[in-house]
Protein backbone atom coordinates (compact mmCIF):
# COMPACT_ATOMS: atom_id res chain seq x y z
CA UNK A 1 0.00 0.00 0.00
CA UNK A 2 2.19 2.76 -1.08
CA UNK A 3 1.33 6.99 0.13
CA UNK A 4 1.67 9.98 -1.70
CA UNK A 5 4.28 12.67 -1.67
CA UNK A 6 4.34 15.74 -2.34
CA UNK A 7 6.75 18.39 -2.03
CA UNK A 8 5.78 21.84 -2.93
CA UNK A 9 7.74 24.69 -3.00
CA UNK A 10 6.96 28.50 -3.64
CA UNK A 11 7.53 28.44 -7.08
CA UNK A 12 6.10 24.85 -8.05
CA UNK A 13 5.23 21.37 -7.32
CA UNK A 14 8.36 19.59 -7.34
CA UNK A 15 7.35 16.02 -7.09
CA UNK A 16 3.86 14.20 -6.73
CA UNK A 17 3.93 10.53 -6.74
CA UNK A 18 2.86 7.66 -4.97
CA UNK A 19 5.84 6.03 -3.47
CA UNK A 20 6.60 2.65 -0.90
CA UNK A 21 8.36 4.74 2.26
CA UNK A 22 10.54 8.14 2.56
CA UNK A 23 13.29 9.23 4.49
CA UNK A 24 12.96 12.73 6.22
CA UNK A 25 15.42 14.69 7.78
CA UNK A 26 13.49 16.98 10.46
CA UNK A 27 15.16 18.90 13.64
CA UNK A 28 15.67 15.87 15.89
CA UNK A 29 16.95 13.49 13.06
CA UNK A 30 16.09 11.57 9.94
CA UNK A 31 12.61 10.14 10.36
CA UNK A 32 11.36 6.90 7.99
CA UNK A 33 7.68 7.88 7.07
CA UNK A 34 5.83 3.84 5.81
CA UNK A 35 2.40 3.53 5.03
CA UNK A 36 -0.19 3.89 8.30
CA UNK A 37 1.89 6.29 9.58
CA UNK A 38 0.46 8.45 12.59
CA UNK A 39 -0.47 11.98 11.46
CA UNK A 40 2.60 14.09 12.25
CA UNK A 41 3.38 17.81 11.60
CA UNK A 42 7.34 19.02 12.54
CA UNK A 43 10.00 21.32 11.44
CA UNK A 44 12.03 20.03 8.34
CA UNK A 45 15.51 20.59 7.77
CA UNK A 46 17.78 20.88 4.85
CA UNK A 47 19.34 17.75 3.82
CA UNK A 48 18.51 14.99 1.59
CA UNK A 49 15.63 12.83 1.39
CA UNK A 50 15.19 9.00 0.80
CA UNK A 51 12.68 7.77 -1.55
CA UNK A 52 12.11 4.28 -2.37
CA UNK A 53 9.50 3.39 -5.00
CA UNK A 54 9.00 0.27 -6.11
CA UNK A 55 12.18 -0.99 -5.37
CA UNK A 56 14.13 1.82 -6.55
CA UNK A 57 15.56 4.33 -4.37
CA UNK A 58 15.84 8.18 -5.28
CA UNK A 59 17.37 10.99 -3.32
CA UNK A 60 16.30 14.46 -3.73
CA UNK A 61 17.53 17.37 -1.60
CA UNK A 62 15.57 19.94 0.06
CA UNK A 63 15.48 23.08 1.81
CA UNK A 64 14.42 23.38 5.50
CA UNK A 65 10.01 24.08 6.02
CA UNK A 66 7.81 22.09 7.34
CA UNK A 67 6.30 18.14 6.82
CA UNK A 68 2.97 16.71 7.24
CA UNK A 69 1.86 13.21 7.42
CA UNK A 70 -1.90 13.24 7.60
CA UNK A 71 -4.57 10.42 6.14
CA UNK A 72 -1.61 8.29 3.96
CA UNK A 73 -0.34 11.73 2.42
CA UNK A 74 3.47 13.33 3.43
CA UNK A 75 3.82 16.46 2.32
CA UNK A 76 6.65 18.98 2.45
CA UNK A 77 6.86 22.54 2.50
CA UNK A 78 10.31 23.62 1.68
CA UNK A 79 11.79 26.57 -0.09
CA UNK A 80 13.54 24.82 -2.29
CA UNK A 81 14.07 21.16 -3.84
CA UNK A 82 15.86 19.64 -6.64
CA UNK A 83 16.18 15.89 -7.71
CA UNK A 84 20.17 15.23 -7.48
CA UNK A 85 20.34 12.56 -10.03
CA UNK A 86 19.63 15.09 -13.04
CA UNK A 87 22.35 17.37 -11.64
CA UNK A 88 25.82 17.23 -12.49
CA UNK A 89 28.57 16.89 -9.85
CA UNK A 90 30.66 20.21 -10.92
CA UNK A 91 27.60 22.09 -11.02
CA UNK A 92 26.92 21.28 -7.19
CA UNK A 93 30.42 21.82 -6.17
CA UNK A 94 31.18 24.98 -8.32
CA UNK A 95 27.45 26.19 -6.27
CA UNK A 96 28.95 24.93 -2.79
CA UNK A 97 32.07 26.90 -3.92
CA UNK A 98 30.11 30.10 -4.84
CA UNK A 99 27.60 30.06 -2.26
CA UNK A 100 30.41 29.54 0.58
CA UNK A 101 32.95 32.81 -0.82
CA UNK A 102 29.02 34.76 -1.41
CA UNK A 103 28.93 33.93 2.74
CA UNK A 104 32.09 35.02 3.69
CA UNK A 105 32.26 38.35 1.84
CA UNK A 106 28.72 38.99 2.78
CA UNK A 107 29.95 38.01 6.63
CA UNK A 108 32.67 40.40 6.30
CA UNK A 109 31.65 43.63 4.38
CA UNK A 110 28.01 43.75 6.78
CA UNK A 111 25.57 42.90 4.24
CA UNK A 112 21.94 43.49 5.91
CA UNK A 113 20.09 40.27 7.57
CA UNK A 114 18.55 38.80 5.13
CA UNK A 115 21.10 38.85 2.33
CA UNK A 116 23.28 36.88 4.46
CA UNK A 117 19.92 34.86 5.64
CA UNK A 118 19.30 33.75 2.16
CA UNK A 119 22.60 32.89 1.29
CA UNK A 120 23.49 31.13 4.07
CA UNK A 121 19.84 28.94 2.90
CA UNK A 122 21.60 28.57 -0.30
CA UNK A 123 24.94 27.42 0.93
CA UNK A 124 22.83 24.84 3.37
CA UNK A 125 21.17 23.80 0.07
CA UNK A 126 23.93 23.39 -2.55
CA UNK A 127 25.61 20.83 0.67
CA UNK A 128 22.22 19.16 1.00
CA UNK A 129 22.49 18.62 -2.75
CA UNK A 130 26.12 17.18 -2.40
CA UNK A 131 25.19 14.63 0.05
CA UNK A 132 22.20 13.03 -1.35
CA UNK A 133 24.78 12.96 -5.08
CA UNK A 134 26.92 11.08 -2.77
CA UNK A 135 24.11 8.63 -1.69
CA UNK A 136 23.17 7.62 -5.32
CA UNK A 137 26.81 6.56 -6.35
CA UNK B 1 -6.53 76.80 -42.83
CA UNK B 2 -3.45 75.62 -41.60
CA UNK B 3 -0.51 74.81 -44.20
CA UNK B 4 0.57 71.14 -45.52
CA UNK B 5 3.77 71.11 -43.79
CA UNK B 6 2.16 72.09 -40.30
CA UNK B 7 -0.41 69.03 -40.90
CA UNK B 8 2.43 66.97 -42.40
CA UNK B 9 4.42 67.37 -38.90
CA UNK B 10 2.22 66.91 -36.95
CA UNK B 11 1.57 63.26 -38.45
CA UNK B 12 4.93 62.83 -37.86
CA UNK B 13 4.79 63.22 -34.39
CA UNK B 14 2.01 61.30 -33.78
CA UNK B 15 3.31 58.13 -35.32
CA UNK B 16 6.17 58.47 -33.19
CA UNK B 17 4.45 58.59 -30.02
CA UNK B 18 2.15 55.74 -31.58
CA UNK B 19 5.46 53.69 -32.50
CA UNK B 20 6.33 54.90 -28.61
CA UNK B 21 2.77 53.07 -27.11
CA UNK B 22 2.69 50.13 -28.78
CA UNK B 23 6.54 49.34 -27.78
CA UNK B 24 4.98 49.84 -24.33
CA UNK B 25 2.27 47.62 -25.16
CA UNK B 26 4.45 44.84 -26.16
CA UNK B 27 6.16 45.31 -23.17
CA UNK B 28 3.88 45.07 -20.96
CA UNK B 29 2.17 42.16 -22.69
CA UNK B 30 5.41 40.04 -21.77
CA UNK B 31 5.61 41.24 -18.30
CA UNK B 32 2.06 40.45 -17.82
CA UNK B 33 2.12 36.74 -19.04
CA UNK B 34 4.93 36.34 -16.50
CA UNK B 35 3.97 38.06 -13.90
CA UNK B 36 0.34 35.78 -14.23
CA UNK B 37 2.45 32.60 -14.43
CA UNK B 38 4.01 33.55 -11.14
CA UNK B 39 1.47 34.38 -9.75
CA UNK B 40 -0.44 31.14 -10.68
CA UNK B 41 2.45 28.85 -9.45
CA UNK B 42 2.72 30.16 -5.88
CA UNK B 43 -1.07 28.85 -5.66
CA UNK B 44 -0.04 24.99 -4.16
CA UNK B 45 2.31 26.52 -2.10
CA UNK B 46 -0.33 28.67 -0.45
CA UNK B 47 -2.72 25.92 0.22
CA UNK B 48 -0.74 23.55 1.73
CA UNK B 49 0.62 25.98 3.99
CA UNK B 50 -3.46 27.29 4.93
CA UNK B 51 -4.16 23.14 5.09
CA UNK B 52 -1.21 22.84 7.46
CA UNK B 53 -2.12 25.98 9.94
CA UNK B 54 -5.60 24.52 9.83
CA UNK B 55 -4.90 21.10 10.81
CA UNK B 56 -2.45 22.30 13.89
CA UNK B 57 -4.68 24.98 14.89
CA UNK B 58 -7.70 22.28 14.95
CA UNK B 59 -5.41 20.20 17.94
CA UNK B 60 -5.19 23.35 20.48
CA UNK B 61 -8.08 23.65 22.70
CA UNK B 62 -7.02 27.35 22.94
CA UNK B 63 -4.59 29.39 21.54
CA UNK B 64 -3.01 32.44 22.91
CA UNK B 65 -0.34 33.38 20.73
CA UNK B 66 -0.75 37.54 19.80
CA UNK B 67 -1.00 35.81 15.67
CA UNK B 68 -4.01 34.68 16.37
CA UNK B 69 -6.05 36.23 18.86
CA UNK B 70 -6.66 39.38 17.84
CA UNK B 71 -6.40 42.65 20.39
CA UNK B 72 -8.71 45.64 20.31
CA UNK B 73 -8.20 47.47 17.11
CA UNK B 74 -6.74 51.27 17.57
CA UNK B 75 -4.75 51.48 14.64
CA UNK B 76 -4.99 49.25 11.92
CA UNK B 77 -1.88 48.82 9.88
CA UNK B 78 -2.71 49.05 6.09
CA UNK B 79 0.14 47.58 3.66
CA UNK B 80 -1.14 49.77 0.31
CA UNK B 81 0.59 47.73 -3.03
CA UNK B 82 0.73 50.80 -5.39
CA UNK B 83 2.94 50.85 -8.73
CA UNK B 84 6.47 52.45 -9.34
CA UNK B 85 5.26 54.11 -12.29
CA UNK B 86 2.16 55.70 -14.09
CA UNK B 87 0.49 55.33 -17.37
CA UNK B 88 -1.25 52.32 -16.10
CA UNK B 89 -5.12 53.87 -16.91
CA UNK B 90 -7.06 54.33 -13.62
CA UNK B 91 -5.35 51.62 -11.62
CA UNK B 92 -3.99 53.52 -8.86
CA UNK B 93 -6.48 56.17 -8.34
CA UNK B 94 -9.40 52.99 -8.25
CA UNK B 95 -7.29 51.64 -5.75
CA UNK B 96 -6.62 54.99 -3.64
CA UNK B 97 -10.56 55.33 -3.47
CA UNK B 98 -10.52 52.42 -0.93
CA UNK B 99 -8.51 54.70 1.60
CA UNK B 100 -10.85 57.41 1.46
CA UNK B 101 -13.30 55.87 4.23
CA UNK B 102 -10.75 54.06 6.42
CA UNK B 103 -10.45 55.87 9.35
CA UNK B 104 -7.28 58.42 10.51
CA UNK B 105 -6.72 56.65 12.95
CA UNK B 106 -4.84 53.62 10.52
CA UNK B 107 -0.95 53.44 10.05
CA UNK B 108 0.28 52.73 6.47
CA UNK B 109 3.03 51.08 4.83
CA UNK B 110 3.72 51.74 1.53
CA UNK B 111 4.90 49.80 -1.58
CA UNK B 112 5.82 51.66 -5.08
CA UNK B 113 6.62 55.37 -5.27
CA UNK B 114 2.59 55.87 -6.16
CA UNK B 115 1.48 54.51 -3.21
CA UNK B 116 3.66 56.70 -0.94
CA UNK B 117 3.16 59.87 -2.65
CA UNK B 118 -0.43 59.63 -2.55
CA UNK B 119 -0.17 58.68 1.51
CA UNK B 120 1.93 61.73 2.15
CA UNK B 121 -0.11 63.67 -0.10
CA UNK B 122 -3.19 62.98 1.66
CA UNK B 123 -1.24 63.49 5.07
CA UNK B 124 -1.44 59.79 6.30
CA UNK B 125 0.58 58.01 8.81
CA UNK B 126 3.15 56.46 6.72
CA UNK B 127 5.20 54.43 8.65
CA UNK B 128 7.68 52.99 6.02
CA UNK B 129 7.77 52.94 2.26
CA UNK B 130 9.13 50.03 0.14
CA UNK B 131 10.34 49.52 -3.61
CA UNK B 132 10.73 46.42 -5.24
CA UNK B 133 12.50 45.33 -7.94
CA UNK B 134 10.47 44.80 -11.42
CA UNK B 135 10.73 40.93 -10.47
CA UNK B 136 10.60 40.21 -6.79
CA UNK B 137 11.75 37.53 -5.23
CA UNK B 138 10.66 35.80 -1.59
CA UNK B 139 13.74 37.51 -0.47
CA UNK B 140 13.02 40.64 -1.49
CA UNK B 141 9.81 40.94 0.35
CA UNK B 142 11.39 40.27 3.94
CA UNK B 143 12.15 43.32 4.86
CA UNK B 144 8.74 44.36 4.15
CA UNK B 145 7.17 41.95 6.26
CA UNK B 146 9.66 41.94 9.14
CA UNK B 147 8.79 45.33 9.32
CA UNK B 148 4.96 44.41 9.72
CA UNK B 149 5.95 41.85 11.82
CA UNK B 150 8.28 44.10 14.39
CA UNK B 151 5.25 46.97 14.32
CA UNK B 152 2.80 44.22 14.95
CA UNK B 153 4.58 43.02 18.36
CA UNK B 154 5.56 46.60 19.40
CA UNK B 155 1.73 47.02 19.66
CA UNK B 156 2.02 50.21 17.04
CA UNK B 157 -0.78 48.34 14.23
CA UNK B 158 -3.28 46.12 15.30
CA UNK B 159 -4.28 43.96 12.25
CA UNK B 160 -2.15 43.79 9.24
CA UNK B 161 -4.15 44.37 5.94
CA UNK B 162 -3.07 44.44 2.61
CA UNK B 163 -4.89 46.84 0.04
CA UNK B 164 -3.57 45.75 -3.19
CA UNK B 165 -5.45 45.44 -6.95
CA UNK B 166 -6.29 41.82 -7.87
CA UNK B 167 -6.17 40.37 -11.03
CA UNK B 168 -9.51 38.91 -12.22
CA UNK B 169 -8.94 39.18 -16.02
CA UNK B 170 -6.74 40.71 -18.59
CA UNK B 171 -9.47 43.32 -18.72
CA UNK B 172 -10.87 43.76 -15.47
CA UNK B 173 -8.82 44.26 -11.88
CA UNK B 174 -10.23 45.55 -8.95
CA UNK B 175 -9.32 46.89 -5.81
CA UNK B 176 -9.33 44.60 -2.74
CA UNK B 177 -8.00 44.91 1.12
CA UNK B 178 -7.40 41.73 3.07
CA UNK B 179 -7.13 40.84 6.77
CA UNK B 180 -3.94 38.98 7.22
CA UNK B 181 -3.28 39.26 10.84
CA UNK B 182 -4.82 38.75 13.34
CA UNK B 183 -5.52 34.74 11.95
CA UNK B 184 -9.14 34.41 13.80
CA UNK B 185 -11.38 32.65 11.95
CA UNK B 186 -8.82 29.70 10.11
CA UNK B 187 -12.07 28.49 8.59
CA UNK B 188 -12.90 31.15 6.43
CA UNK B 189 -9.59 32.11 5.78
CA UNK B 190 -8.81 28.50 4.39
CA UNK B 191 -12.20 28.70 2.25
CA UNK B 192 -11.71 32.43 1.00
CA UNK B 193 -8.14 31.21 -0.65
CA UNK B 194 -9.19 28.05 -2.20
CA UNK B 195 -12.31 30.31 -3.56
CA UNK B 196 -9.50 32.69 -4.22
CA UNK B 197 -8.07 30.01 -6.64
CA UNK B 198 -10.81 28.55 -8.23
CA UNK B 199 -10.40 25.09 -6.20
CA UNK B 200 -13.94 24.71 -4.53
CA UNK B 201 -14.17 20.71 -3.93
CA UNK B 202 -11.46 20.63 -1.44
CA UNK B 203 -12.35 17.44 0.62
CA UNK B 204 -9.64 16.43 3.10
CA UNK B 205 -9.94 12.75 3.68
CA UNK B 206 -10.52 12.71 7.57
CA UNK B 207 -7.77 10.84 9.91
CA UNK B 208 -9.34 10.37 13.37
CA UNK B 209 -6.08 9.62 14.95
CA UNK B 210 -4.45 12.33 16.99
CA UNK B 211 -1.71 14.41 15.17
CA UNK B 212 1.59 14.53 16.80
CA UNK B 213 3.13 17.96 16.64
CA UNK B 214 6.19 18.39 18.49
CA UNK B 215 7.04 22.14 19.92
CA UNK B 216 3.23 22.94 18.21
CA UNK B 217 3.52 26.40 19.87
CA UNK B 218 6.95 27.38 18.06
CA UNK B 219 5.99 25.38 14.95
CA UNK B 220 2.36 27.36 14.77
CA UNK B 221 4.48 30.84 14.96
CA UNK B 222 6.80 30.01 12.93
CA UNK B 223 3.78 28.75 10.74
CA UNK B 224 2.04 31.97 10.88
CA UNK B 225 5.11 33.91 9.90
CA UNK B 226 5.84 32.13 6.84
CA UNK B 227 1.71 32.35 6.05
CA UNK B 228 2.07 36.18 6.37
CA UNK B 229 5.47 35.72 4.45
CA UNK B 230 3.98 34.18 1.40
CA UNK B 231 0.41 35.91 1.58
CA UNK B 232 2.31 39.35 1.63
CA UNK B 233 4.25 37.63 -1.81
CA UNK B 234 1.41 36.50 -3.48
CA UNK B 235 -0.45 39.30 -3.52
CA UNK B 236 2.15 41.08 -4.72
CA UNK B 237 2.81 39.13 -7.48
CA UNK B 238 -1.04 39.22 -8.00
CA UNK B 239 -1.07 42.68 -7.84
CA UNK B 240 2.04 43.69 -10.64
CA UNK B 241 -0.35 40.98 -12.76
CA UNK B 242 -2.93 43.87 -12.84
CA UNK B 243 -0.52 46.66 -12.88
CA UNK B 244 1.04 45.08 -16.09
CA UNK B 245 -2.38 44.14 -17.45
CA UNK B 246 -4.36 47.63 -17.01
CA UNK B 247 -0.74 49.19 -18.44
CA UNK B 248 -1.57 46.92 -21.44
CA UNK B 249 -4.95 47.88 -21.89
CA UNK B 250 -4.07 51.40 -21.40
CA UNK B 251 -1.48 51.68 -23.88
CA UNK B 252 -3.52 49.65 -26.05
CA UNK B 253 -5.93 52.42 -26.21
CA UNK B 254 -3.59 54.77 -26.91
CA UNK B 255 -1.90 53.33 -29.99
CA UNK B 256 -5.79 53.37 -31.19
CA UNK B 257 -6.27 56.84 -30.59
CA UNK B 258 -3.14 57.73 -31.91
CA UNK B 259 -4.41 55.88 -34.78
CA UNK B 260 -7.28 57.45 -35.11
CA UNK B 261 -5.62 60.87 -34.55
CA UNK B 262 -3.49 60.10 -37.74
CA UNK B 263 -6.78 59.42 -40.16
CA UNK B 264 -8.29 62.61 -39.40
CA UNK B 265 -5.18 64.56 -39.59
CA UNK B 266 -4.24 62.67 -43.07
CA UNK B 267 -7.73 63.54 -44.39
CA UNK B 268 -7.28 67.27 -43.25
CA UNK B 269 -3.93 66.99 -44.67
CA UNK B 270 -4.71 66.23 -48.16
CA UNK B 271 -7.97 68.42 -48.33
CA UNK B 272 -5.39 71.55 -47.48
CA UNK B 273 -3.33 70.24 -50.30
CA UNK B 274 -6.43 70.17 -52.83
CA UNK B 275 -7.54 73.22 -51.46
CA UNK B 276 -4.30 74.41 -52.77
CA UNK B 277 -3.77 72.90 -55.93
CA UNK B 278 -7.44 74.42 -56.71
CA UNK B 279 -6.36 77.47 -55.74
CA UNK B 280 -3.46 77.68 -57.92
CA UNK B 281 -5.27 76.50 -60.71
CA UNK B 282 -8.11 79.08 -60.22
CA UNK B 283 -5.28 81.87 -60.24
CA UNK B 284 -3.59 80.23 -63.64
CA UNK B 285 -7.22 80.12 -65.67
CA UNK B 286 -7.98 84.07 -63.99
CA UNK B 287 -4.64 85.15 -64.97
CA UNK B 288 -5.36 84.03 -68.99
CA UNK B 289 -8.63 85.18 -69.00
CA UNK B 290 -7.39 88.33 -68.15
CA UNK B 291 -5.05 88.84 -70.46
Amino acid sequence: MPISLEIVTPSETVYSELVDHVVIPTLRGKIDILPNHVPLIDKLVAGDIKVEKEGVVEYLAVGSGFIEVYSEKVSLLTDQAINVSTTEDSEIDAAIKRAEEALIEGKRSNFDQSKIDKLEAAAKFAFAQKMAKGKTR
Amino acid sequence: MPNTRDIRNRIKGVKSTRQITRAMQMVATSKMKKAQDSAKSGRPYALLLSDIIVSIADEFEEITSSYFVGKPVKHRGILVIGTDKGLCGALNGNLFRNLSDVENSAKFVAVGKRASQYLSRTRRDLLADFTLPDKPTFSDIRKIVDFLLRSYDEGSIDTIEVLFTSFINTLRQEPELVRLFPLNGLDEMSEKLHQRFGVSDHEVPKDDREIIIEDREAILSELAVLYLKQEVFQLILEAQASEHSARMVAMKTATDNAGNLIDDLTLQYNRARQAAITQEILEISAASFSK
